[in-house]
């Protein structure tokens, strides 16, 4: 096999603190790897380093060579002449990357005339049968906010390789996206690779890795701790913590649900309908909630799964239908955990003055909290910080507290770890579900993610746009 | 690769421009105010004798070319110009965040019934409307302190508006609502915070702004009219001893300058 | 591009509606004597006599009920009916119109300045934050703005005329007498238009669109020329809009400190002679003239980027 990028000793500092360790890969022509690690593992920096591309205040030691020629990491500057010709580097959110005020086809076309030199009309063609090879001909004269997300996403990757560049480093490629254009994204890739091309990925997704095939790394804190074949890796992993990964994706979770439980009903809708942006997204759905019961609603984004939540709760009205609540159960027993944890919380307090507030709101006793964030595995000095200082981990655990004070007998959880990684995602939905049993608390679960909502669910209904 | 994994620690602590600006002011301050504590020589009194004096030990400021004590005039001058901004900008700063935040909450009629009186006054340049107003009733504070209000109020809506219409729509709002908590908390709590930091700003700049247009109307003779001491008023006046007098021309510049140097000090917006 | 011009039209409706409402307002606060006095600054004191008073008085149209004088004064200052100013006599239309050559002269030579100092000095300060360029930008802008119009425009001519003698204080008559005041006007505007294009450079090239632009194999200069000067023109040319309300006013200061024959001038002479016509005529066609540049950069946002051309 050819080895078309090879990286001895990669290691990135801030300052004279290591943020990786030394580590050394190699990546062949015609070949996936795929470097896996949870936020903050380091695995984005090691990528950064190998392509001259870490933030300012961060450096790198450790030698790159690529087709025999070397390259000294800690001087990103000599890197930068690979740039679209060897490298092709995929930006990581392609709406953001395109120039707001350029058409598709200049964007593209760019890489052919000022790279690879071609006349103005030459490289013009070369854009367009590159978009056409893609299959998104008509993006040519439109700008990037007339795009979809799919399509931006295939302008992109054209751009990005327009200079010629056959070795492809594409940093968490899927992050945000839902099922149909993630599978659009793998198929882009695994294209380049068919063709004969290199791709490095960088994604916390096992998922990805494994359609991806190939070679895996796996690194935590810094450090690359198990290598191979991904198929090897991923069926008989030798590390710990590959383990623990492997467990926590949700196709693997021991399912949680338990069944044919019948207890007196605290939300009935009936007929309920919905049509926004002017797209009907349910109509005549009818959906009975008992106490401690959760449900689950899967669908992609756009689906009405939030709508519908947010129907049940009273924050928006719906089109048609009714809506009875248990009676004598307080308004503010009906909760919501969000979808992003830092925009649930007021921005410039502390969440310990958030939390005062509300036991002071509805005279609580402060012990419960204490108990709670016990329960959760949260430490106390986090009251101290803000939002903004929290990981989001911690500071869903502590959406999950504050919500929790209020004994609430529902709670509408929307997509409440789609931002999260997975070791953290399994712990917070564990820990949703264990404290809803508990206090006997239904619960509303909407995940893009169907395997998470089957294994977690009592009864996971659909949304009828009948 | 845009997410660097790793941010360098962010700066905290009082930020030192900020500081800074308040030190000038705080003197300036004392300058103004302290006269009216001890005493001091009376800014309108005459006495040809002293006529363009240049400073001594004695007097550290000299005198104009009437005679009169340029640190008397100074002093007066200051109160008058410090006093008028901060007023104009409290008077503007209250109903236009009340209004802003109004509009932001009810939307609607009422948000476009506001809006459309801001526009109104934003059609014109803010000078132009000073300029009628003191034609209206020459020779009155009174009018200028309408005028610049009339003129600061609107940013302060505008600018409240813009940051409360998103802020009433996030999601945290939304919780702090499912979790019973009233108006008042969303305004301590989700509000203030954010406007807070905004008005320091707009309110540093507007006081900058409002001392700017009283002196440019003094200079062109239509503002605060002499004797009374006004900073522009006494440029204009001093402006034909520039040469024998440098320094009592020289005096009602520094002090315009410090003072808005230090208002942009205070106003600044800590970038990296 | 049609909803824009309807905007600004709507905008020139309410500059009319706000100049002559207090216009007419500042009539009615005209204490009797003074129609009296403006007579007497026409007739001469020794031939006033009650018959020219009142005479003034009919002109300001001060005998009639409030609504219908009201109805009527706004009926003619749509039709640019302005009326003879109080003082010299002249139709308020004719002093205006030759008035109006002068600022125009005048500014435009300002926003041609400012714009050949300012966004250069500014981009390239934004290219490199933290620069000696950058902070010594800082420095500079800060102090300029810290310092009022008049005062700039006073070292101007303190130094290029009364020690260098290079250039004319006062006068109108040849192109030489335009250089101070359109630079000291120029001089301001650049102080915050460099500030705005160094953060528009500044935050353009953080972009994941100028990033990206490197990462495809474009140099340096590629990127700037093909993602980095349209983008950074768009609020360059949007914050002129804001720039403008500075320049009128500045024109005010700067032309009575020139004594440059323009409205501005003129609206202070009459404002300091309660010369009611001549105001509304000078801060109507000021009004106006804020107006018409407004528009003029709403064109051009128009032209230089597409996505305004698609609305």
């Amino acid at each position: 096999m050819n080895t078309v990028l090879k990286v001895t000793d990669a290691a990135v500092f801030a300052g004279n603190k290591q943020l990786v360790e030394p580590t050394s890969f190699e990546l062949a022509q015609g070949r996936v790897l795929t470097i896996v690690g949870e936020t903050g593992s380091g695995k984005s920096l090691l990528a950064q380093a190998v392509a001259g591309l870490l933030p300012d205040g961060l450096s790198a030691t450790g030698v790159a060579n690529l087709n025999g020629t070397h390259f000294d990491l800690a001087k990103p500057a000599s890197l930068r002449p690979l740039w679209g010709r060897t490298l092709g580097i995929l930006p990581q959110e392609p709406w953001l990357a395109l120039d707001p005020t350029m058409r598709a086809l200049d964007q593209v076309a760019e890489g052919h005339r000022l790279v690879r030199h071609l006349e103005r009309a030459a490289a013009l063609d070369e854009a367009r049968r590159d978009l056409k090879a893609l299959g998104v001909e008509d993006a040519e004269g439109k700008l990037p906010d007339q795009l979809s997300g799919g399509m931006a996403q295939r302008v992109a990757f054209a751009a990005a390789r327009a200079g010629g560049a056959r070795i492809v480093i594409a940093d968490e490629p899927t992050k945000g996206l839902d099922v149909a254009r993630r599978d659009d994204v793998i198929a882009l890739l695994m294209k380049e690779v068919e063709a004969g091309g290199s791709v490095l990925v960088i994604t916390h997704d096992l998922a990805l890795a494994r359609q991806m095939g190939g070679e895996i790394a796996v690194v935590l804190q810094g450090q690359v701790i198990e290598k191979g074949e991904t198929e090897a890796v991923l069926s008989n992993p030798s590390h710990d913590y590959t383990k623990r990964l492997i467990a926590a994706d949700p196709a693997n979770w021991t399912a949680m649900a338990r069944q044919g439980l019948q207890s007196e009903p605290i939300l009935v809708a009936d007929a309920l309908s919905k049509t926004r942006g002017g797209k009907l997204l349910f109509s005549g759905q009818n959906l009975k909630i008992h106490r401690g019961e959760i449900i689950g609603v899967s669908g992609p984004s756009g689906s009405g799964k939030s709508s519908l939540g947010d129907i049940l709760l009273g924050l928006i009205k719906p089109d048609d239908g009714v809506i009875a609540r248990l009676p004598g159960a307080a308004r503010h027993r009906f909760q919501k955990i969000y979808q992003d944890p830092p925009s649930s919380f007021p921005a410039r307090i502390t969440i310990g003055q958030n939390l005062d507030d509300l036991i002071r709101l509805h005279g609580l006793d402060r012990r419960i909290l204490s108990a709670l964030l016990k329960r959760l595995r949260l430490s106390e000095d986090l009251l101290q910080r803000r939002p903004s200082d929290v990981s989001g981990g911690e500071l869903q655990r502590l959406s999950i507290a504050r919500a929790m004070l209020l004994e609430p007998v529902f709670l509408f959880a929307d997509e409440p770890t789609s931002r999260l990684d997975p070791i953290t995602q399994q712990e917070t939905v564990d820990l949703l579900v264990e404290l809803a049993r508990e206090r006997d608390c239904a619960i509303l679960l909407t995940s893009h993610d169907k395997a998470l909502i089957d294994k977690t669910c009592d009864k996971v209904i659909d949304i009828a746009a009948a | 690769m845009t997410s660097p994994e790793y941010a360098l620690p962010r700066a905290t602590g009082f930020p030192v421009r900020r500081a800074a600006g308040l030190a000038i002011l705080g003197g300036l301050v004392l300058f103004a105010f302290l006269p009216l504590l001890f005493g001091g020589p009376d800014p309108l009194k005459q006495s040809l004798r002293l006529s363009l004096q240049g400073p001594s030990t004695a007097d550290w400021f000299g005198y104009d070319h009437l005679g009169r004590s340029m640190q008397a005039r100074l002093s007066a001058a200051l109160r008058l110009s410090l006093g008028l901004a901060l007023l104009s900008v409290v008077t503007a700063m209250v109903p236009g965040v009340l209004l802003g935040v109004a509009a932001a909450w009810r939307g609607g009629i009422i948000d476009r019934f506001i809006g459309g009186i801001s526009e109104a006054f934003l059609a014109l340049p803010g000078l132009l409307l000073v300029l009628m107003l003191t034609a209206i009733v020459p020779d009155n504070p009174l009018m200028l302190y309408l005028g610049i209000s009339l003129v600061l109020w609107v940013e302060y809506f505008r600018l409240t508006r813009a940051l409360s219409k998103p802020l009433l729509l996030s999601p945290s709002v939304e919780a702090s609502r499912l979790l019973g908590f009233g108006p008042w908390t969303i305004l301590r709590r989700h509000l203030w915070p954010e406007l807070a930091p905004m008005l320091v700003t707009v309110g540093s700049y507007g006081a900058a702004s409002a001392i700017m247009a009283i002196a440019a109307l003094g200079f062109v003779s239509v503002g605060v009219r002499p004797p009374t001491p006004e900073l522009g008023a006494m440029m204009i006046e001093l402006l034909p001893y520039y040469e024998e007098a440098p320094h009592a021309l020289l005096q009602p510049i520094l002090v315009i300058f410090l003072m808005v140097l230090a208002l942009q000090l205070i106003g600044a917006k800590e970038k990296p | 591009m049609i909803r824009l011009l309807f905007g600004r039209l709507v905008q020139a409706a309410l500059v009319a509606l706000m100049v002559g409402l207090l216009t007419f307002v500042m009539t009615r606060f005209l204490p009797g004597d003074l129609a009296y006095r403006i007579a007497a600054g026409r007739y001469g004191y020794d031939i006033v006599d009650s018959a020219a008073a009142a005479k003034v008085a009919a002109e300001l149209s001060i005998n009639q009920p409030a609504l219908v004088a009201l109805g009527q004064w706004m009926f003619d200052l749509v039709r640019f009916e302005f009326g003879t100013s109080l003082i010299s006599g002249q139709p308020v239309w004719e002093e205006v119109s030759t008035q109006l050559g002068h600022t125009l002269k005048l500014a435009a030579v300002a926003i041609l300045l400012s714009l050949l100092i300012g966004p250069p000095l500014g981009i390239l300060a934004g290219l490199r934050p933290g620069g000696l360029l950058d902070r010594s930008l800082i420095l500079i802008s800060t102090g300029m703005r810290a310092l009022p119009q008049f005062v700039v425009g006073l070292g101007i001519i303190i130094i290029f005329s009364l020690t260098l003698g290079l250039f004319p204080v006062a006068g109108h008559d040849h192109p030489g007498h335009l250089v101070l005041p359109a630079l000291t006007l120029a001089l301001g505007l650049a102080a915050v238009s460099n500030r705005v294009a160094r953060d528009a450079m500044r935050s353009v090239s953080e972009t994941a669109f100028y990033t990206f632009g490197r990462t495809k194999g474009l140099s340096e200069w590629e990127v700037f020329r093909g993602h980095g000067l349209r983008n950074v023109a768009v609020p360059i040319i949007t914050y002129l809009g804001v720039q403008f309300v500075y320049l009128i006013e500045g024109v005010v200061v700067v032309e009575t400190l020139f004594a440059w024959p323009g409205i501005g001038h003129a609206l202070v002479h009459a404002i300091f002679g309660r010369d009611v016509p001549m105001i509304q005529g000078a801060a109507f066609i000021m009004g106006l003239l804020f107006v018409a540049l407004n528009a003029l950069v709403d064109a051009l946002c128009h032209l230089i980027d597409p996505r305004e051309r698609r609305t």
